[in-house]
Protein backbone atom coordinates (compact mmCIF):
# COMPACT_ATOMS: atom_id res chain seq x y z
CA UNK A 1 0.00 0.00 0.00
CA UNK A 2 2.37 2.52 1.05
CA UNK A 3 6.37 2.01 -0.25
CA UNK A 4 8.54 4.40 0.69
CA UNK A 5 12.60 3.66 -0.90
CA UNK A 6 15.61 5.58 0.22
CA UNK A 7 13.63 9.02 1.15
CA UNK A 8 15.90 11.82 1.90
CA UNK A 9 14.58 15.39 3.63
CA UNK A 10 16.75 18.23 3.85
CA UNK A 11 15.43 21.93 4.93
CA UNK A 12 17.84 24.33 4.15
CA UNK A 13 17.20 25.59 7.86
CA UNK A 14 17.79 22.47 9.64
CA UNK A 15 20.13 20.54 7.30
CA UNK A 16 19.04 16.63 7.03
CA UNK A 17 15.77 15.53 8.68
CA UNK A 18 15.20 12.61 7.13
CA UNK A 19 18.34 10.40 6.14
CA UNK A 20 17.62 7.21 3.78
CA UNK A 21 14.26 5.28 5.27
CA UNK A 22 13.07 2.31 3.72
CA UNK A 23 9.71 1.27 4.03
CA UNK A 24 7.06 -0.91 2.89
CA UNK A 25 3.56 -1.23 4.33
CA UNK A 26 1.14 -3.83 3.39
CA UNK A 27 -2.48 -3.10 2.89
CA UNK A 28 -4.71 -3.57 6.09
CA UNK A 29 -1.91 -2.72 8.12
CA UNK A 30 -1.91 -0.94 11.35
CA UNK A 31 1.26 0.52 11.89
CA UNK A 32 2.73 3.25 14.75
CA UNK A 33 5.87 5.55 13.81
CA UNK A 34 7.30 6.60 17.27
CA UNK A 35 10.22 8.36 18.34
CA UNK A 36 11.73 11.20 20.47
CA UNK A 37 10.42 15.19 19.14
CA UNK A 38 12.48 16.22 16.34
CA UNK A 39 13.12 12.42 15.14
CA UNK A 40 11.60 13.68 12.10
CA UNK A 41 8.14 11.94 12.11
CA UNK A 42 5.51 14.50 11.18
CA UNK A 43 7.99 15.25 8.05
CA UNK A 44 7.65 11.76 6.93
CA UNK A 45 3.75 12.44 7.34
CA UNK A 46 4.04 15.83 5.73
CA UNK A 47 6.05 14.01 2.51
CA UNK A 48 3.21 11.18 2.45
CA UNK A 49 0.61 13.86 2.02
CA UNK A 50 2.49 15.20 -0.57
CA UNK A 51 2.85 18.62 1.42
CA UNK A 52 6.42 18.85 1.06
CA UNK A 53 8.51 16.56 -1.88
CA UNK A 54 11.27 14.29 -0.74
CA UNK A 55 14.95 15.71 -1.41
CA UNK A 56 16.14 11.82 -2.53
CA UNK A 57 14.07 9.20 -3.06
CA UNK A 58 10.67 7.72 -4.16
CA UNK A 59 7.59 7.31 -2.00
CA UNK A 60 4.06 5.69 -4.24
CA UNK A 61 0.77 4.90 -2.51
CA UNK A 62 -0.92 2.13 -4.23
CA UNK A 63 1.30 2.06 -7.16
CA UNK A 64 1.31 5.79 -7.16
CA UNK A 65 4.59 7.73 -7.45
CA UNK A 66 3.53 10.75 -5.79
CA UNK A 67 7.35 12.12 -4.55
CA UNK A 68 7.10 15.09 -7.46
CA UNK A 69 2.92 15.57 -7.61
CA UNK A 70 2.02 18.79 -9.91
CA UNK A 71 -0.01 21.13 -7.17
CA UNK A 72 -2.96 20.38 -9.31
CA UNK A 73 -2.86 16.70 -8.57
CA UNK A 74 -2.52 17.14 -5.03
CA UNK A 75 -6.26 17.62 -4.52
CA UNK A 76 -6.73 13.79 -5.95
CA UNK A 77 -3.99 12.44 -3.72
CA UNK A 78 -5.87 13.93 -0.56
CA UNK A 79 -9.24 12.80 -1.20
CA UNK A 80 -7.55 9.13 -1.70
CA UNK A 81 -6.03 9.43 1.91
CA UNK A 82 -7.43 10.51 5.34
CA UNK A 83 -4.69 12.72 7.10
CA UNK A 84 -5.66 13.80 10.79
CA UNK A 85 -3.73 15.76 12.77
CA UNK A 86 -3.00 16.90 16.61
CA UNK A 87 -4.88 19.87 16.49
CA UNK A 88 -8.78 19.07 15.10
CA UNK A 89 -8.36 21.15 11.87
CA UNK A 90 -12.03 22.23 11.68
CA UNK A 91 -13.39 25.06 9.57
CA UNK A 92 -14.52 26.66 12.96
CA UNK A 93 -17.72 28.40 11.10
CA UNK A 94 -19.08 25.28 9.57
CA UNK A 95 -21.48 22.91 11.41
CA UNK A 96 -20.27 19.26 12.00
CA UNK A 97 -21.91 18.21 8.89
CA UNK A 98 -20.81 21.18 6.84
CA UNK A 99 -17.43 20.14 7.55
CA UNK A 100 -17.94 16.67 7.09
CA UNK A 101 -19.73 17.53 3.84
CA UNK A 102 -17.64 19.85 2.46
CA UNK A 103 -14.51 16.97 1.74
CA UNK A 104 -16.94 15.61 -0.39
CA UNK A 105 -18.63 18.84 -2.00
CA UNK A 106 -14.82 20.05 -3.14
CA UNK A 107 -14.70 16.61 -4.82
CA UNK A 108 -17.87 17.50 -6.83
CA UNK A 109 -20.19 14.55 -5.13
CA UNK A 110 -23.90 14.63 -5.41
CA UNK A 111 -26.07 16.08 -3.08
CA UNK A 112 -28.17 12.90 -2.62
CA UNK A 113 -24.79 10.81 -1.82
CA UNK A 114 -23.62 13.46 0.68
CA UNK A 115 -26.99 13.07 2.31
CA UNK A 116 -26.14 9.56 2.62
CA UNK A 117 -22.28 9.11 3.31
CA UNK A 118 -22.16 11.86 6.20
CA UNK A 119 -24.65 10.65 8.39
CA UNK A 120 -22.95 7.09 7.79
CA UNK A 121 -19.71 8.17 8.45
CA UNK A 122 -20.31 10.26 11.62
CA UNK A 123 -22.27 7.14 12.90
CA UNK A 124 -19.57 5.29 12.94
CA UNK A 125 -17.89 7.92 15.40
CA UNK A 126 -20.60 8.12 17.33
CA UNK A 127 -21.72 11.79 16.43
CA UNK A 128 -24.92 11.60 14.93
CA UNK A 129 -26.75 13.85 17.52
CA UNK A 130 -24.00 16.59 17.42
CA UNK A 131 -24.53 17.03 13.83
CA UNK A 132 -25.93 20.84 13.99
CA UNK A 133 -22.81 21.79 16.20
CA UNK A 134 -19.98 24.25 15.32
CA UNK A 135 -16.74 22.86 16.69
CA UNK A 136 -16.61 25.30 19.34
CA UNK A 137 -19.29 23.52 20.66
CA UNK A 138 -17.60 20.29 21.02
CA UNK A 139 -15.06 18.35 23.23
CA UNK A 140 -11.22 18.03 22.45
CA UNK A 141 -12.56 14.41 21.39
CA UNK A 142 -15.73 14.72 19.62
CA UNK A 143 -13.61 17.16 17.06
CA UNK A 144 -11.09 15.22 16.88
CA UNK A 145 -14.03 12.17 16.32
CA UNK A 146 -15.12 14.84 13.52
CA UNK A 147 -12.29 14.91 11.81
CA UNK A 148 -12.00 11.06 11.79
CA UNK A 149 -15.28 10.76 10.21
CA UNK A 150 -14.24 13.25 7.76
CA UNK A 151 -11.21 11.58 6.59
CA UNK A 152 -13.44 8.55 5.74
CA UNK A 153 -15.71 10.05 3.38
CA UNK A 154 -13.95 9.24 0.33
CA UNK A 155 -13.29 5.57 1.59
CA UNK A 156 -9.75 6.01 1.81
CA UNK A 157 -7.58 3.43 1.71
CA UNK A 158 -4.83 4.60 4.00
CA UNK A 159 -5.44 7.07 6.75
CA UNK A 160 -2.74 9.29 8.09
CA UNK A 161 -2.50 10.47 11.55
CA UNK A 162 -0.18 12.68 12.95
CA UNK A 163 -0.35 12.25 16.91
CA UNK A 164 -4.62 12.55 16.81
CA UNK A 165 -4.57 11.75 20.29
CA UNK A 166 -1.76 14.61 21.52
CA UNK A 167 -4.60 16.82 22.84
CA UNK A 168 -6.53 14.44 24.27
CA UNK A 169 -6.91 12.81 27.96
CA UNK A 170 -7.08 9.20 28.33
CA UNK A 171 -10.36 8.58 27.97
CA UNK A 172 -11.25 10.17 24.82
CA UNK A 173 -7.72 8.93 23.77
CA UNK A 174 -8.85 5.26 23.93
CA UNK A 175 -12.27 6.04 21.87
CA UNK A 176 -10.20 7.47 19.57
CA UNK A 177 -7.62 5.03 19.04
CA UNK A 178 -11.10 2.34 19.00
CA UNK A 179 -12.33 4.15 16.28
CA UNK A 180 -9.12 3.58 14.35
CA UNK A 181 -9.33 -0.05 15.17
CA UNK A 182 -12.90 -0.61 14.03
CA UNK A 183 -11.87 1.00 10.95
CA UNK A 184 -8.95 -1.13 10.92
CA UNK A 185 -11.14 -3.92 10.55
CA UNK A 186 -12.92 -2.74 7.71
CA UNK A 187 -9.22 -2.81 5.54
CA UNK A 188 -8.44 0.33 5.60
CA UNK A 189 -4.56 0.61 6.54
CA UNK A 190 -3.88 2.88 9.14
CA UNK A 191 -0.14 4.95 9.83
CA UNK A 192 -0.18 6.24 13.54
CA UNK A 193 2.55 8.65 14.91
CA UNK A 194 2.11 8.90 18.44
CA UNK A 195 3.60 9.83 21.22
CA UNK A 196 1.43 7.82 23.58
CA UNK A 197 3.39 4.34 25.24
CA UNK A 198 -0.29 2.86 26.31
CA UNK A 199 -1.72 3.15 22.58
CA UNK A 200 1.46 1.67 21.35
CA UNK A 201 1.93 -1.37 24.44
CA UNK A 202 -2.01 -1.77 24.33
CA UNK A 203 -2.70 -1.80 20.70
CA UNK A 204 0.66 -4.67 19.53
CA UNK A 205 0.72 -4.41 15.59
CA UNK A 206 3.22 -3.03 14.17
CA UNK A 207 5.60 -0.40 15.81
CA UNK A 208 8.37 1.50 13.16
CA UNK A 209 10.98 3.96 15.25
CA UNK A 210 12.99 6.72 14.20
CA UNK A 211 15.57 8.14 15.87
CA UNK A 212 17.27 11.40 14.01
CA UNK A 213 16.05 10.62 10.50
CA UNK A 214 16.86 7.04 10.46
CA UNK A 215 14.74 4.02 10.86
CA UNK A 216 16.31 2.28 13.96
CA UNK A 217 13.98 -0.27 14.68
CA UNK A 218 10.79 -2.51 12.66
CA UNK A 219 8.74 -4.95 14.94
CA UNK A 220 6.12 -6.95 13.88
CA UNK A 221 4.08 -6.80 17.57
CA UNK A 222 6.09 -4.10 18.76
CA UNK A 223 6.26 -1.80 22.03
CA UNK A 224 7.01 1.15 22.91
CA UNK A 225 10.92 0.88 23.85
CA UNK A 226 11.97 4.89 24.19
CA UNK B 1 -22.52 23.68 -12.90
CA UNK B 2 -22.68 22.09 -9.17
CA UNK B 3 -19.54 23.53 -8.47
CA UNK B 4 -20.40 26.99 -9.02
CA UNK B 5 -23.59 26.68 -7.30
CA UNK B 6 -21.30 25.35 -4.16
CA UNK B 7 -19.04 28.37 -4.29
CA UNK B 8 -21.81 30.77 -4.60
CA UNK B 9 -22.77 29.21 -1.59
CA UNK B 10 -20.35 28.76 0.14
CA UNK B 11 -19.80 32.81 0.02
CA UNK B 12 -23.15 33.46 0.84
CA UNK B 13 -22.57 31.48 4.20
CA UNK B 14 -19.41 33.05 4.58
CA UNK B 15 -21.11 36.33 4.56
CA UNK B 16 -23.79 35.35 6.41
CA UNK B 17 -21.85 33.85 9.33
CA UNK B 18 -18.93 36.58 9.91
CA UNK B 19 -22.22 38.62 9.65
CA UNK B 20 -20.42 41.59 11.38
CA UNK B 21 -17.32 41.70 9.80
CA UNK B 22 -19.35 41.62 6.05
CA UNK B 23 -21.22 44.90 7.65
CA UNK B 24 -18.54 46.54 8.61
CA UNK B 25 -16.97 46.01 5.01
CA UNK B 26 -20.21 46.92 3.59
CA UNK B 27 -20.36 50.32 5.85
CA UNK B 28 -16.96 51.47 4.96
CA UNK B 29 -17.64 51.04 1.08
CA UNK B 30 -20.31 52.81 1.42
CA UNK B 31 -19.17 55.79 3.25
CA UNK B 32 -16.45 55.83 0.78
CA UNK B 33 -18.62 56.12 -2.14
CA UNK B 34 -21.35 58.43 -0.54
CA UNK B 35 -17.88 60.82 -0.26
CA UNK B 36 -17.23 60.26 -3.82
CA UNK B 37 -20.95 61.11 -4.34
CA UNK B 38 -20.61 64.34 -2.18
CA UNK B 39 -17.35 65.60 -4.57
CA UNK B 40 -19.38 64.78 -7.90
CA UNK B 41 -22.74 66.53 -6.99
CA UNK B 42 -20.85 69.05 -5.49
CA UNK B 43 -18.47 69.81 -8.09
CA UNK B 44 -21.61 69.77 -10.41
CA UNK B 45 -23.47 72.33 -9.09
CA UNK B 46 -20.25 74.07 -9.03
CA UNK B 47 -20.23 73.84 -12.82
CA UNK B 48 -24.14 74.34 -13.32
CA UNK B 49 -24.20 77.70 -11.13
CA UNK B 50 -21.04 79.17 -12.87
CA UNK B 51 -22.68 78.59 -16.32
CA UNK B 52 -25.72 79.50 -14.74
CA UNK B 53 -24.40 83.33 -13.73
CA UNK B 54 -22.20 83.67 -16.46
CA UNK B 55 -25.31 83.54 -18.81
CA UNK B 56 -27.15 86.32 -16.58
CA UNK B 57 -24.14 88.74 -16.67
CA UNK B 58 -25.38 91.29 -18.33
CA UNK B 59 -23.07 94.71 -18.83
CA UNK B 60 -25.28 97.98 -18.80
CA UNK B 61 -24.66 100.87 -20.98
CA UNK B 62 -26.31 103.75 -19.90
CA UNK B 63 -26.76 106.76 -22.62
CA UNK B 64 -27.78 110.19 -22.33
CA UNK B 65 -30.61 111.44 -22.76
CA UNK B 66 -30.35 113.44 -25.16
CA UNK B 67 -28.29 110.95 -27.72
CA UNK B 68 -29.58 110.79 -31.27
CA UNK B 69 -30.97 107.61 -32.24
CA UNK B 70 -28.05 107.55 -35.48
CA UNK B 71 -25.90 107.89 -32.71
CA UNK B 72 -27.70 104.66 -30.82
CA UNK B 73 -27.56 102.94 -34.23
CA UNK B 74 -23.96 103.06 -34.49
CA UNK B 75 -23.29 102.68 -31.23
CA UNK B 76 -25.27 99.26 -31.55
CA UNK B 77 -23.55 97.93 -34.70
CA UNK B 78 -20.06 99.25 -32.77
CA UNK B 79 -20.99 96.67 -30.62
CA UNK B 80 -22.66 94.19 -32.51
CA UNK B 81 -19.31 94.07 -34.60
CA UNK B 82 -17.48 92.28 -31.76
CA UNK B 83 -17.41 88.48 -32.13
CA UNK B 84 -17.34 88.11 -28.38
CA UNK B 85 -20.93 89.95 -28.36
CA UNK B 86 -24.16 87.50 -28.36
CA UNK B 87 -26.81 90.05 -27.92
CA UNK B 88 -27.44 93.34 -27.81
CA UNK B 89 -31.10 94.58 -26.19
CA UNK B 90 -31.91 97.89 -26.21
CA UNK B 91 -34.28 99.69 -23.22
CA UNK B 92 -35.66 102.83 -24.70
CA UNK B 93 -36.08 106.14 -22.18
CA UNK B 94 -39.16 104.90 -21.15
CA UNK B 95 -38.63 101.24 -20.58
CA UNK B 96 -35.43 102.36 -18.47
CA UNK B 97 -37.77 104.83 -16.17
CA UNK B 98 -40.12 101.79 -15.49
CA UNK B 99 -37.15 98.73 -14.85
CA UNK B 100 -35.77 101.70 -11.79
CA UNK B 101 -39.10 102.63 -10.60
CA UNK B 102 -39.91 98.20 -10.43
CA UNK B 103 -36.13 97.71 -8.78
CA UNK B 104 -36.80 100.57 -6.56
CA UNK B 105 -40.73 99.59 -6.02
CA UNK B 106 -40.32 99.74 -1.56
CA UNK B 107 -38.10 102.53 -1.46
CA UNK B 108 -40.84 105.43 -1.28
CA UNK B 109 -38.15 108.14 -0.63
CA UNK B 110 -36.58 106.80 -3.86
CA UNK B 111 -39.62 107.45 -5.90
CA UNK B 112 -41.09 110.19 -4.57
CA UNK B 113 -37.95 111.75 -5.91
CA UNK B 114 -37.58 110.96 -8.80
CA UNK B 115 -41.45 112.11 -9.07
CA UNK B 116 -40.49 115.40 -8.54
CA UNK B 117 -38.64 115.22 -11.70
CA UNK B 118 -40.69 116.56 -14.47
CA UNK B 119 -38.94 114.92 -17.08
CA UNK B 120 -37.77 111.48 -17.61
CA UNK B 121 -33.95 111.47 -16.29
CA UNK B 122 -33.19 108.48 -17.82
CA UNK B 123 -31.51 107.67 -21.32
CA UNK B 124 -31.76 104.56 -23.28
CA UNK B 125 -29.69 100.91 -21.89
CA UNK B 126 -28.28 98.47 -23.58
CA UNK B 127 -28.29 94.98 -22.21
CA UNK B 128 -24.93 93.49 -23.39
CA UNK B 129 -24.88 89.36 -23.53
CA UNK B 130 -21.12 88.46 -24.34
CA UNK B 131 -19.49 85.05 -24.20
CA UNK B 132 -17.64 84.89 -21.25
CA UNK B 133 -17.73 87.02 -18.09
CA UNK B 134 -14.09 87.96 -18.98
CA UNK B 135 -15.13 89.80 -22.31
CA UNK B 136 -16.84 92.32 -20.24
CA UNK B 137 -13.65 94.38 -19.21
CA UNK B 138 -12.44 94.21 -23.15
CA UNK B 139 -16.04 96.00 -23.92
CA UNK B 140 -15.70 98.24 -21.67
CA UNK B 141 -12.46 99.67 -22.55
CA UNK B 142 -13.65 99.32 -26.08
CA UNK B 143 -16.30 101.79 -25.14
CA UNK B 144 -13.92 104.33 -23.67
CA UNK B 145 -13.58 106.24 -26.38
CA UNK B 146 -13.15 110.42 -26.91
CA UNK B 147 -15.88 110.53 -29.73
CA UNK B 148 -18.76 107.81 -27.40
CA UNK B 149 -17.62 110.01 -24.69
CA UNK B 150 -20.69 112.05 -24.84
CA UNK B 151 -22.89 109.56 -25.59
CA UNK B 152 -22.18 106.81 -22.87
CA UNK B 153 -23.03 107.76 -18.94
CA UNK B 154 -21.92 105.30 -17.40
CA UNK B 155 -21.50 101.07 -17.58
CA UNK B 156 -22.72 98.97 -14.94
CA UNK B 157 -20.58 95.76 -14.78
CA UNK B 158 -18.32 95.83 -12.02
CA UNK B 159 -20.75 94.85 -9.27
CA UNK B 160 -21.94 91.46 -11.33
CA UNK B 161 -17.85 91.09 -11.88
CA UNK B 162 -17.87 91.33 -7.62
CA UNK B 163 -20.41 88.97 -7.34
CA UNK B 164 -19.19 86.50 -9.68
CA UNK B 165 -15.79 86.42 -7.97
CA UNK B 166 -17.21 85.75 -4.97
CA UNK B 167 -19.40 83.13 -6.39
CA UNK B 168 -16.18 81.81 -7.82
CA UNK B 169 -13.97 81.29 -4.40
CA UNK B 170 -17.29 80.06 -2.81
CA UNK B 171 -17.20 77.47 -5.55
CA UNK B 172 -13.72 76.67 -4.81
CA UNK B 173 -13.94 76.92 -1.17
CA UNK B 174 -16.67 74.14 -1.42
CA UNK B 175 -14.54 72.05 -3.62
CA UNK B 176 -11.37 72.25 -1.66
CA UNK B 177 -13.27 71.21 1.49
CA UNK B 178 -14.83 68.17 -0.89
CA UNK B 179 -11.77 66.89 -1.42
CA UNK B 180 -10.47 67.01 1.65
CA UNK B 181 -13.47 65.29 2.92
CA UNK B 182 -13.07 62.32 0.55
CA UNK B 183 -9.54 62.52 0.92
CA UNK B 184 -10.57 61.48 4.25
CA UNK B 185 -13.25 59.09 3.87
CA UNK B 186 -10.88 57.61 1.72
CA UNK B 187 -7.70 57.11 4.20
CA UNK B 188 -10.32 56.12 6.84
CA UNK B 189 -11.68 53.39 4.31
CA UNK B 190 -8.53 52.40 3.37
CA UNK B 191 -7.26 51.71 6.39
CA UNK B 192 -10.66 49.58 8.09
CA UNK B 193 -10.65 47.24 4.92
CA UNK B 194 -6.50 46.87 5.35
CA UNK B 195 -7.11 45.89 8.54
CA UNK B 196 -10.30 43.80 7.99
CA UNK B 197 -8.25 42.16 5.48
CA UNK B 198 -4.97 41.79 7.53
CA UNK B 199 -6.94 39.77 10.38
CA UNK B 200 -9.06 37.97 7.40
CA UNK B 201 -5.66 36.86 6.25
CA UNK B 202 -4.90 35.28 9.63
CA UNK B 203 -8.04 33.46 9.70
CA UNK B 204 -8.32 32.76 6.07
CA UNK B 205 -4.70 30.88 6.38
CA UNK B 206 -5.83 28.20 8.55
CA UNK B 207 -8.89 27.78 6.64
CA UNK B 208 -7.48 27.32 3.47
CA UNK B 209 -4.81 24.86 4.87
CA UNK B 210 -8.13 22.58 5.92
CA UNK B 211 -9.55 23.03 3.06
CA UNK B 212 -6.60 21.84 1.02
CA UNK B 213 -5.95 18.45 3.22
CA UNK B 214 -9.57 17.52 2.74
CA UNK B 215 -8.97 17.75 -1.27
CA UNK B 216 -9.80 21.23 -2.54
CA UNK B 217 -8.89 22.46 -5.69
CA UNK B 218 -7.57 26.14 -5.96
CA UNK B 219 -11.38 26.91 -7.17
CA UNK B 220 -13.27 26.05 -4.30
CA UNK B 221 -10.61 27.89 -2.51
CA UNK B 222 -10.41 31.02 -4.20
CA UNK B 223 -14.03 30.94 -5.60
CA UNK B 224 -15.97 31.83 -2.59
CA UNK B 225 -13.71 34.80 -1.87
CA UNK B 226 -13.69 36.70 -5.31
CA UNK B 227 -17.95 35.97 -5.27
CA UNK B 228 -17.79 37.57 -2.28
CA UNK B 229 -15.94 40.38 -3.27
CA UNK B 230 -17.94 40.53 -6.24
CA UNK B 231 -21.10 40.78 -3.95
CA UNK B 232 -19.56 43.18 -1.75
CA UNK B 233 -19.27 45.61 -4.29
CA UNK B 234 -22.72 44.82 -6.04
CA UNK B 235 -24.25 45.84 -2.96
CA UNK B 236 -22.54 48.81 -1.61
CA UNK B 237 -23.07 50.05 -4.82
CA UNK B 238 -26.41 49.66 -4.47
CA UNK B 239 -27.58 50.95 -1.16
CA UNK B 240 -25.26 53.83 -2.08
CA UNK B 241 -27.18 54.59 -5.51
CA UNK B 242 -30.49 54.27 -3.52
CA UNK B 243 -29.28 56.72 -0.28
CA UNK B 244 -28.08 59.17 -3.28
CA UNK B 245 -31.19 59.25 -4.88
CA UNK B 246 -33.64 59.62 -1.67
CA UNK B 247 -31.37 62.64 -0.42
CA UNK B 248 -31.42 63.92 -3.94
CA UNK B 249 -35.28 63.76 -3.28
CA UNK B 250 -34.92 66.19 -0.17
CA UNK B 251 -32.11 68.11 -1.88
CA UNK B 252 -33.88 68.89 -5.56
CA UNK B 253 -36.99 70.90 -4.22
CA UNK B 254 -34.17 74.07 -2.72
CA UNK B 255 -32.26 73.49 -5.92
CA UNK B 256 -34.93 74.19 -7.81
CA UNK B 257 -35.22 77.64 -6.14
CA UNK B 258 -32.07 78.39 -7.22
CA UNK B 259 -31.40 76.79 -10.46
CA UNK B 260 -34.27 78.81 -12.97
CA UNK B 261 -33.15 76.40 -15.58
CA UNK B 262 -34.96 73.71 -14.06
CA UNK B 263 -31.38 72.09 -13.36
CA UNK B 264 -32.43 69.02 -11.08
CA UNK B 265 -29.63 66.94 -9.67
CA UNK B 266 -32.52 63.44 -9.93
CA UNK B 267 -32.73 63.99 -13.28
CA UNK B 268 -28.83 64.53 -14.13
CA UNK B 269 -28.20 61.36 -11.96
CA UNK B 270 -31.23 59.58 -13.49
CA UNK B 271 -29.72 60.70 -17.40
CA UNK B 272 -26.30 59.51 -16.14
CA UNK B 273 -27.26 56.13 -14.54
CA UNK B 274 -25.44 53.81 -15.94
CA UNK B 275 -22.37 55.56 -16.05
CA UNK B 276 -22.43 56.08 -12.59
CA UNK B 277 -23.20 52.83 -11.40
CA UNK B 278 -21.04 51.23 -13.73
CA UNK B 279 -18.12 53.86 -12.87
CA UNK B 280 -18.72 53.20 -8.90
CA UNK B 281 -18.93 49.50 -9.63
CA UNK B 282 -15.71 49.37 -11.51
CA UNK B 283 -14.00 50.94 -8.87
CA UNK B 284 -15.31 48.79 -5.71
CA UNK B 285 -14.62 45.59 -7.54
CA UNK B 286 -11.33 46.74 -8.36
CA UNK B 287 -10.84 47.71 -4.37
CA UNK B 288 -12.55 44.55 -3.38
CA UNK B 289 -11.17 41.95 -5.82
CA UNK B 290 -7.53 43.90 -5.84
CA UNK B 291 -7.82 43.45 -1.73
CA UNK B 292 -9.13 39.67 -1.52
CA UNK B 293 -6.79 38.78 -4.32
CA UNK B 294 -3.85 39.90 -2.59
CA UNK B 295 -4.66 38.46 0.87
CA UNK B 296 -5.52 34.99 -1.14
CA UNK B 297 -1.62 34.93 -3.18
CA UNK B 298 -0.13 35.30 0.09
CA UNK B 299 -2.26 32.20 1.55
CA UNK B 300 -2.50 29.81 -1.50
CA UNK B 301 1.51 29.39 -1.59
CA UNK B 302 1.41 25.96 0.25
N1 LIG C 1 9.63 23.59 7.40
C1 LIG C 1 10.76 23.30 8.09
N2 LIG C 1 11.89 23.99 7.86
C2 LIG C 1 13.01 23.71 8.54
N3 LIG C 1 13.10 22.76 9.47
C3 LIG C 1 12.02 22.03 9.75
C4 LIG C 1 10.79 22.26 9.07
N4 LIG C 1 9.86 21.37 9.54
C5 LIG C 1 10.51 20.63 10.47
N5 LIG C 1 11.81 21.01 10.61
C6 LIG C 1 12.79 20.43 11.51
O1 LIG C 1 12.80 19.04 11.29
C7 LIG C 1 12.99 18.36 12.51
C8 LIG C 1 11.96 17.26 12.62
O2 LIG C 1 10.70 17.86 12.76
P1 LIG C 1 9.38 16.97 12.84
O3 LIG C 1 8.24 17.89 12.96
O4 LIG C 1 9.37 16.00 11.73
O5 LIG C 1 9.61 16.20 14.21
P2 LIG C 1 8.65 15.16 14.94
O6 LIG C 1 9.32 13.88 14.94
O7 LIG C 1 7.30 15.23 14.34
O8 LIG C 1 8.62 15.78 16.41
P3 LIG C 1 7.39 15.83 17.42
O9 LIG C 1 7.32 14.47 18.05
O10 LIG C 1 7.81 16.86 18.42
O11 LIG C 1 6.18 16.19 16.66
C9 LIG C 1 12.93 19.37 13.61
O12 LIG C 1 14.23 19.60 14.13
C10 LIG C 1 12.41 20.63 12.94
O13 LIG C 1 13.06 21.74 13.47
MG1 LIG D 1 5.36 15.91 14.94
Amino acid sequence: MIDITGIKKTYPASGLILDDIHLHIDPGEFVSIVGQSGAGKTTLVRLLIAEEKPSAGRIAIGGWDISNLAPSEVPYLRRQIGVIFQDFKLLPKKTVFENVAFALEVAGERRLRIRAVVPQVLGIVGLQDKRNHYPAELSGGEQQRVVIARSLVHRPKVIIADEPTGNLDTINAAEVIEIFKKINEFGTTILLVTHNRDVVNQLRRRVITIERGRLISDEKHGKYVL
Amino acid sequence: MSGLIRIISYALQDIGRNAGLSAMTVFMLVLMLLSLNVVWTVNQLAGESIALVKKEVRLSVFLAPDIADRSIDELENYLRSFPEVISVSRLNRDQALAEFKARYAGRGEVLSALNELTENPFGPIFMVAARDPADYQRLISALALPEYDRFIEGTSFEAHAGALERLGVIIRRVTEGGIILLGLFSLIAFLIIFNTVRVAISTQRAEISIKRLVGAGSWFIRGPYLVAAVLFAVVSVALTITLVLITLRYVDPYLRGVFTNGFSLTNYYRSHILVIIGGQLLAVLVLTVLSSGLAMRRQLRV
